[in-house]
């Protein structure tokens, strides 16, 4: 137990012990992330709510092929750039959607990561940290879900669309463990209900009189825990109808573009409508070792066309000032292409980019080489790029949970806000 | 807190190992020493446990399963004096005791998602481990066996251990400390440790002792691998000092093996010309010329390893009272002070004089008027830190599946069939009718891998619209038959169902309410209702 916690954090992260079953797997103390100055950050963000949609480029796109060309360069491939609505910035011509949305959006050119291969830069590109034998870090997501998130909601507070990333909650708990929906937005198994609504409400009325029984004459917060997600459970199932967007999807296949990804953003903007904090939507694979071109002609607009269209249907919605809009992959592409006309993984120089929240649009933050070899100018590293999304949503990167005993800050230790992202 | 430690040293090392027919019982030292806490602490402990709570705890405790309906009505209505003791020594005899006990080890050495290739077929290994605790094999023999990895891992089982930490000398070092001397040296691999007395020396000096390890296919049995731990008479760890001690440029001297805080370790030299051996497939690796791993298995296994015995003494106490008397188990550095110093050292002294007889300390435990008060305290808390009501831990997988076909009496009906469904059965076999794969994701991990039970969303989608209807069967033996075929009182068959699945008398409250919900019933749909209560409900889903 941790001397610095509160009683009243020991009660809402309820982390009970379970006993030795598991206890070998543990590797430091858990307290799940109890520190009081964390508490009070989360009293007063909530009072202001925000959202953040991620959407993940699996495989790790390449920064030539969307945001940074290199016209003319030996490693800058065959494709042309087109202007867009900003004066001066030129994108791929694969995004011409975006290239009208430019002026919402925050490049940042100067990326340097620290984790090169796959699992590692999925690991990081979700957490802010590297992984490490000793602390379980969570993903944002979770710690969105944290700060943001509603107790006691139908909906849960972290939600996976298609996409890749383990690392969980990590030390903050299960409690903020994401929630993950099929490929086209479909709920896991046996989240159906195979009785009728009477038959169903029935079964429930007795079971919630055992229950009440057991509570009357019995104290246990295993039990209480328990029927607190027998509760969530049965609130999702009367939520499950913000997972089906068919009728929606007609309305909107030309705005996002007619693909699975689409579907995708379209059904990460009515979570947000219906409070969801965070929401990651994954396209895969940009993995092109090979073809790099062929891969990318084909993966690109597509998912260009999706986030253009959410782009403008959350600003018509009201919705863009309070989310924020992450794009980004696990690594960057090498800026020599190989003689299977691919691209390897690369994280001394590549791209990400931000919309919403707070972010000033028609940015280009950053500057790479003349081949896009290094960073020219204002290096981003993980740390500076999860500081910044933290600060977009109202959440100071200092800002501390405990693993174990060892107090861990949400962006690592020394990592800067990119603060000319911000109007 | 060195301090501390050294003492604790010098007791161990001091212990007479034998046993005086006028000590105490260690029972009655556990009833004195949890009571004088409560009294410091000001606390009132709860009530005794009723026949009904003590009967489902410990059966669940000892043999991972809920009595039959006929065993709790029988144990309920014994007049007799010393049902509680007999009743301990039946299940301590018990077959079903082995599989659980191996259960439970085989989560502790293994998780559910162990790393390295091939480690998920665990047949050998599980049932080596069975025939361990059905033998009562001391603890000490038990941990040397699997320290020393001889054979292979589809016949003799013992070396799967191992095969985890496929050239991981640091990582299985990790392993083999946290889990058989309950202490964490894992920051030490980096760093010299900020508060405990762990230094990055310690931390290589024990890893040394696995360096020369490596995994060797042997051959093929049945569907399984035959791996063995093959050891070299050459290498070292990777490791020379702190960065602050090396010179630039030059090449450092490995870290050699040396016990946790103690000795370094005397290896004769290599013969003259010595020519190391290259490790063939499908044939057993030869002895080394010196084992440091024999000897890392000896020093950690014996008596006076003054981790060793404390360790396993603490895991057991955590697996009757929940908490360790230095909690998580695992994590026992020397920092920590136990709630109850006295008494540890206690057990874990007449622990070593009774040869590590891990049967005789569970039957100490169980029978301890501390193991026998009700759970239900006056703060909820399921592991209460001064043990002044009994813990409530979540049933494992397994001990909810076997629960659900014992309840339904789906176990009487397999039994019964002439020709058996399954025509190849295996260690999945016993998941019948629902499905292993489902049963583990939703109810395997119920603790994020570190302990702690929070209640998950997702269980319940399971419990609720899932495959639990599959166990309703029908046919003499089943509940369902038990019920609508009776010709008993609503009442009586209520009570029936209560004892079926909790193990007890329903209320007259719940009687009246379950009568009116089954008065109405047509083809037994409202009893497989209520039965699905019964199941999913917070007083089946828990051991309190």
């Amino acid at each position: 137990m941790n001397p610095s916690c509160s009683p009243s954090e020991h009660l809402s992260r309820r982390a009970l012990f379970k006993g030795t079953l598991a206890t070998a797997a543990g590797g430091v103390v858990m307290n799940f992330g109890g520190l009081t100055s964390s508490a009070a950050l989360a009293e007063e963000v909530k009072r202001e709510k925000k959202h953040c949609i991620l959407l993940w480029m699996n495989g790790g796109v390449s920064q030539f092929e969307t945001f940074d060309m290199k016209v003319g360069r030996p490693t800058g491939g065959v494709f042309r750039p087109i202007s867009t609505n900003v004066p001066g910035t030129q994108v791929c011509e694969l995004m011409p959607k975006m290239a009208q949305q430019m002026d919402k959006v925050a490049v940042i050119r100067s990326m340097r990561t620290s984790e090169v291969d796959h699992p590692g830069g999925i690991y990081l590109m979700h957490t802010g940290y590297r992984p490490s034998a000793n602390v379980r870090f969570p993903e944002v997501g979770a710690i969105v879900a944290k700060y943001h998130g509603s107790e006691g909601s139908d909906l849960p507070n972290f939600v996976k669309v298609s996409t890749q990333g383990d690392a969980g909650a990590g030390f903050l708990g299960p409690k903020y463990l994401s929630f993950s929906v099929g490929s086209r937005g479909e709920l896991p198994t046996f989240s159906a209900s195979p009785h009728d609504p009477a038959h169903e409400l029935r079964r429930h009325e007795l079971r919630t009189f055992l229950e009440d029984e057991y509570a009357r004459t019995r104290k246990s917060d295993l039990v209480r825990m328990h029927r607190e997600s027998y509760e969530a459970a049965r609130r999702l199932n009367k939520a499950r109808e913000v997972f089906k967007i068919d009728a929606e999807w007609e309305q909107h296949r030309e705005l996002y573009g007619d693909s699975a990804f689409g579907r995708r953003c379209l059904l990460a903007r009515k979570l947000v409508e219906s409070g969801v904090p965070f929401i990651e939507v994954g396209q895969s694979s940009y993995d092109s070792h090979a073809d790099n071109f062929a891969w990318h002609k084909g993966l690109a607009p597509p998912m260009e066309h999706a986030w253009a269209g959410l782009l403008v249907d959350l600003q018509q919605r009201g919705l863009l000032e309070k989310t924020l809009v992450v794009w980004t992959g696990e690594i960057g592409r090498t800026p020599k292409i190989n003689n299977r006309a691919g691209r390897d993984h690369y994280v001394r120089c590549w791209t990400t980019a931000l919309a919403g929240c707070g972010i000033k649009g028609g940015v280009v933050y950053g500057e790479s080489d003349a081949d896009g070899v290094d960073v020219k100018d204002k290096p981003v590293t993980e740390g500076d790029f999860f500081a910044t999304i933290y600060h977009a949503l109202s959440l100071d990167p200092k800002t501390e949970n405990l693993a174990g005993v060892r107090p861990v800050p949400l962006a690592p230790f020394g990592s800067k806000v990119v603060s000319e992202l911000f109007g | 807190m060195l301090q501390l430690r050294i003492s604790v040293l010098a007791v161990l090392c001091g212990w007479v190992v034998t046993v005086s027919a006028d000590e105490p019982r260690l029972r009655d030292r556990i009833d004195e020493s949890v009571a004088s806490a409560w009294q410091r602490e000001k606390l009132t402990p709860a009530a005794p446990a009723s026949d009904a709570e003590f009967l489902r705890r410990v059966s669940l405790d000892l043999v991972g399963t809920i009595p039959t309906h006929d065993e709790a009505v029988a144990f309920l209505d014994d007049v007799s004096p010393g049902k509680r003791d007999a009743l301990i020594e039946r299940l301590l005899a018990d077959p079903r005791r082995a599989q659980h006990q191996a259960d439970l080890w085989d989560l502790i050495l293994f998780g559910r998602n162990p790393p390295g290739y091939d480690t998920d077929k665990r047949d050998g290994f599980q049932t080596w481990l069975r025939e361990q605790f059905a033998n009562n094999v001391p603890y000490d023999v038990l941990a040397r066996t699997i320290l020393k990895a001889e054979g292979n891992s589809a016949e003799q089982g013992a070396p799967l251990f191992f095969v985890q930490y496929r050239n991981q000398p640091e990582d299985c070092n990790e392993a083999i400390t946290q889990t058989f001397l309950g202490i964490q040296l894992q920051c030490a691999r980096c760093h010299d440790h900020p508060f405990e007395p762990w230094t990055q020396l310690d931390f290589f000096g024990m890893a040394a002792f696995l360096a020369r390890l490596e995994v060797v296919q042997v051959g093929k049995k049945d569907e399984l691998t035959m791996w063995a731990i093959g050891e070299k008479s050459t290498g070292d760890v990777l490791f020379t000092g702190p960065a602050a001690k090396q010179t630039p440029g030059k090449k450092g001297e490995p870290v050699k093996p040396k016990f946790l805080h103690g000795e370094p370790l005397v290896e004769p030299p290599l013969p003259e010309g010595f020519k190391e051996v290259k490790f063939e497939s499908n044939k057993p690796p030869p002895a080394p010329q010196f084992s440091r791993k024999d000897q890392l298995a000896e020093w950690i296994t014996k008596s006076d390893n003054p981790y060793f015995a404390r360790a396993i003494t603490n895991r057991i106490w955590s697996q009757f009272f929940g908490r360790g008397l230095v909690h998580p188990v695992d994590n026992m550095s020397p920092s920590k002070v136990p709630t109850h110093p006295e008494l540890l050292d206690e057990m874990t002294k007449q622990l070593i004089a009774h040869q590590f007889d891990l049967r005789w300390l569970t039957r100490e435990l169980v029978s301890s008027r501390a193991y026998q008060l009700s759970s239900n305290g006056s703060t909820g808390e399921p592991l209460p830190n001064w043990f002044e009501h009994a813990r409530s831990r979540p049933l494992s997988a397994e001990e909810l599946v076997a629960s659900w076909r014992v309840a339904t009496g789906f176990d009487v009906v397999e039994a019964a069939k002439e020709k058996p469904d399954d025509k190849k059965p295996n260690s999945r076999s016993r998941f019948k009718p629902l499905q292993w794969e489902y049963v583990i994701r939703f109810f395997g991990q119920p603790n994020n891998g570190t302990g702690d039970f929070q209640g998950g969303l997702q269980e319940h989608l399971y419990l609720n619209n899932g495959q639990l209807g599959s166990l309703l069967v029908t046919g003499p033996g089943s509940l369902l038959d038990a019920i609508s075929k009776s010709e008993a009182s609503p009442e009586e068959r209520i009570d029936r169902l209560f004892l079926s699945l909790l193990t007890r008398r329903a209320t007259d409250a719940e009687k009246q309410r379950f009568a009116e919900y089954l008065a109405s019933d047509k083809n037994a749909d409202r009893l497989r209702d209520a039965i699905w209560v019964l199941m999913t409900c917070g007083e089946f889903r828990f051991n309190h």
